[in-house]
């Protein structure tokens, strides 16, 4: 018996790694050490487990806040950037034009990234077809509510947009001096969610051209119905992550957040005073029968083009993101919803459990699922701090009564962003259609 | 004052001895500068001279090539740079000559109660420019924020309960607050050291002919102090120029556009937008700027001390 039980084991071993090596190579070169600059806290245990794997890379690791202001400066001087890098993937686009990665398609093939990543991610961290990192969080639009005050005015969680409409108006009849939910004046990133949640797109990527249309039915309509909603008053559009805004969650007095899952994280060390009283759910669907969800937010690791030694760079950016042992680590130390890969779900079980903070649900299983209905990829724009500036701006004149209707607001966004990629010298782009 | 006294002992010396002394005190002389003269070219002289050379240059990502004075070019007809100086032009119009007066009132309450407690308001006064800028924004922030303001009660009952507090309308008045609180009591206390430095006699003079203790600031006193609020307007005025701190803190809890300040907008074409060289052809100009009008202020300044002397 135990005979049998060794061998098995030397079996699994042996089909273990040989599993293994598919995807990750072995490393050719010298004993190196590499740098990473990266924002997650406690990226140091997955580390130490890459480098008991392979013994002759050591990582450098070095936390600072989001570093692109650093990254603008390295680049432009020619020199002193890390080996690896954190970016969101929003901005990835905008790195790569600047040519601040390198391709690392040799360590890691197209087939492999997408059988490990899945195909949308390609839109996050590749470029015409060259690889230039791997994708760690997801930023996977979720609902997160405030279970008391649903309880409190017998709310139910809403499935389909029609619902979650109803549920807000039942609940500001109810409850006048408590907000649903509060939509952001600014942040790109969530309003490009609710089209992409929606299904749609307002730019794209293809072939070298860039693509802009802000006034696609799509895009349209999701800025109609969010107008009506302001103009009903069922809604506010609020400034977020400022003092006010941290404040109306700690004390409840907002049920709803629409937010990438990352934001679970956020809440948990951000508002302690509401534990136990938040829940997860999927965002309600425009169309139940066919369900999609959006990203606001998460990062992936980068090799950069001042890398002298993309073998091992690459080698690493490819176990941390997907090599259970890391994704394990991650997730306990972390805390992040490191599950855009698919080998995330060989450890799921394992690591995931009821959340005392979100009231004993098991929120991995919740983030995962909103996680798997990002089924399209979407790039974004390579100048992200202009499109987002023009749109923070274009919202606030629509909240001064300057822009009477909010949807008037899509047309004068695409001309300044179409203005922007013009004066920054972008002769590649094609305005009116989408590929 | 240690280098004078250097340069004095130098010069007695050089009258004493041979020409080859000479040199060798030259020597000596540039021996003692060298720290500053190093810090001074590398940390000065070097920036602004690679900020011009960077200012001749275009740029995308690492690429970057010579296009000679078109950054200028641009800059003259890019509107957003020229609308950025509104709110320095509004600090320099009403924040700073508001500040002198108030400092200048403080100042000699400074001096009135010098025996009362005058060293303990002295102190209050100067503590908040201890604070770093960027701690006081964030301070303010929540003084200033809509659900935790401390005036939101008085706020309220005033009638305005609903009414926001930071908006961008308002922010130019909180600007105001926020570096009036944070640089009149440090100007005061410039002020005052200037006022000691006024020989008592002139006011006991006044004093026995019947002049009470405003009458003596006032018409005595301040036209003494003529020198120094030329020198704290020129300071007051360049800080509005460049005014960064404030803003880019307030910028986190209202929407501003990323050329609210030259400073900002500078600021963020450069590590925003990836810019650089732009952002380096503005701060030329910026700088220009800063120096016509530094210049402007103490040529006026002084043409008029001049012929006010000689009355």
């Amino acid at each position: 018996m135990k005979r049998l039980i060794l061998i098995a084991l030397v079996l699994i071993l042996v089909g273990v790694s040989a599993f293994a090596a598919d995807y990750y190579p072995k490393y050719s070169g010298k004993q190196t050490t590499i740098t990473m600059w990266a924002w997650t806290s406690n990226e140091n245990y997955s580390i130490e487990e890459f480098e008991k794997v392979y013994p002759n890379i050591k990582v450098k690791w070095e936390n600072f806040d989001v570093h692109y202001e650093k990254v603008q400066t390295a680049l432009s001087a020619g020199s002193g950037l890390p080996d690896v890098l954190m970016v969101e993937y929003s901005f990835a686009p905008q790195f790569m034009d600047l040519g601040a990665f390198q391709p690392i398609n040799k360590w890691l093939d197209e087939k492999t990234f997408i059988k490990l990543y899945g195909e949308a991610a390609m839109g996050w961290c590749a470029m015409d077809g060259e690889i230039y990192g791997t994708p760690q969080d997801s930023g996977a639009m979720t609902m997160f509510y405030r279970k008391d005050l649903f309880d409190q005015y017998g709310l139910i969680v809403p499935k389909t947009k029609k619902e979650f409409i109803e549920q807000a108006r039942k609940f500001k009849k109810a409850a006048p001096h408590l907000k649903y939910m509060a939509a952001p004046i600014g942040n790109t990133m969530w309003w490009i969610g609710q089209v992409w949640e929606a299904g749609g797109k307002l730019f794209d990527y293809s072939n070298g051209k860039w693509y802009i249309n802000f006034s696609n039915p799509v895009a349209v309509e999701v800025f109609e119905t969010w107008g009506q909603l302001f103009d009903e008053g069922v809604f506010d559009l609020e400034m977020w992550w400022n003092p006010d805004w941290f404040n109306s969650l700690n004390e409840g007095t907002t049920a709803v957040v629409i937010n990438g899952s990352w934001f679970a994280e956020w809440l948990r060390y951000n508002a302690p005073e509401s534990e136990g009283k938040w829940r997860v759910a999927i965002p309600p669907q425009w169309n139940p029968a066919k369900p999609n969800n959006g990203m606001l937010g998460g990062s992936g690791f980068y090799v950069t083009s001042h890398s002298k030694n993309p073998e091992a760079a690459a080698i690493f950016v490819n176990w941390l993101n997907s090599h259970p042992a890391s994704l394990k680590c991650l997730h306990n130390y972390s805390n992040l919803p490191i599950m855009v890969s698919a080998r995330y779900e060989e450890v799921m079980d394992e690591v995931a459990g009821p959340d005392a903070f979100f009231g004993g649900q098991n929120i991995t299983k919740t983030l995962w699922e909103a996680h798997q209905l990002v089924n399209t990829t979407f790039v974004t724009l390579p100048i992200m701090s202009n499109v987002d500036e023009s749109l923070s701006l274009l919202i606030q004149e629509y909240v001064d009564g300057k822009i009477k209707r909010f949807a008037d607001i899509l047309p004068r966004w695409e001309k300044e962003v179409i203005g922007t990629m013009k004066e920054f010298g972008y002769s590649n782009v094609i305005t009116g259609k989408l590929p | 004052m240690m280098d004078e006294m250097m340069n004095n002992k130098m010069n007695e010396m050089m009258n004493k001895k041979k020409l080859n002394k000479k040199t060798i005190a030259s020597i000596k002389a540039y021996l003692f500068l060298a720290p500053f003269l190093l810090v001074f070219s590398t940390m000065v002289i070097y920036p602004i001279g690679l900020g011009v050379k960077l200012s001749l240059y275009g740029q995308r990502g690492a690429r970057m090539w010579y296009i000679g004075l078109q950054n200028f070019a641009t800059v003259f007809r890019d509107s957003k740079f020229w609308e950025s100086f509104r709110i320095p032009l509004f600090l320099l119009t009403v924040q700073v000559p508001l500040m002198l007066f108030i400092a200048v009132l403080i100042a000699f309450l400074y001096e009135k109660t010098e025996k009362r407690g005058g060293k303990f308001y002295r102190f209050i006064y100067y503590l908040p420019n201890t604070i770093p800028g960027i701690v006081t924004g964030i301070v303010w922030s929540y003084i200033f924020s809509d659900s935790m303001s401390p005036f939101r009660t008085v706020i309220d009952l005033l009638g305005y309960s609903g009414t926001k507090i930071l908006t961008r309308q308002h922010l130019p008045s909180i600007l105001l607050v926020i570096i009036l609180w944070a640089f009149t009591g440090y100007t005061a206390f410039v002020i005052y050291s200037s006022l000691i430095a006024i020989p008592k006699a002139f006011s006991e003079q006044a004093q026995l002919d019947g002049a009470t203790f405003w009458q003596i600031a006032f018409r005595i006193k301040l036209p003494l102090l003529r020198g120094v609020l030329i020198s704290l307007f020129i300071f007051n005025a360049i800080g509005a120029i460049q005014v960064f701190n404030e803003p880019w803190m307030l910028g986190q809890l209202v929407v501003l556009p990323s050329n609210y300040t030259p400073a900002m907008y500078i600021y963020n074409s450069a590590f925003a937008q990836g810019r650089f060289t732009y952002a380096a052809a503005m701060g030329l100009i910026l700088a220009l700027i800063t120096f016509l009008i530094s210049l402007y202020v103490l040529r006026s300044a002084t043409k008029q001390m001049l012929t006010g002397e000689s009355h």
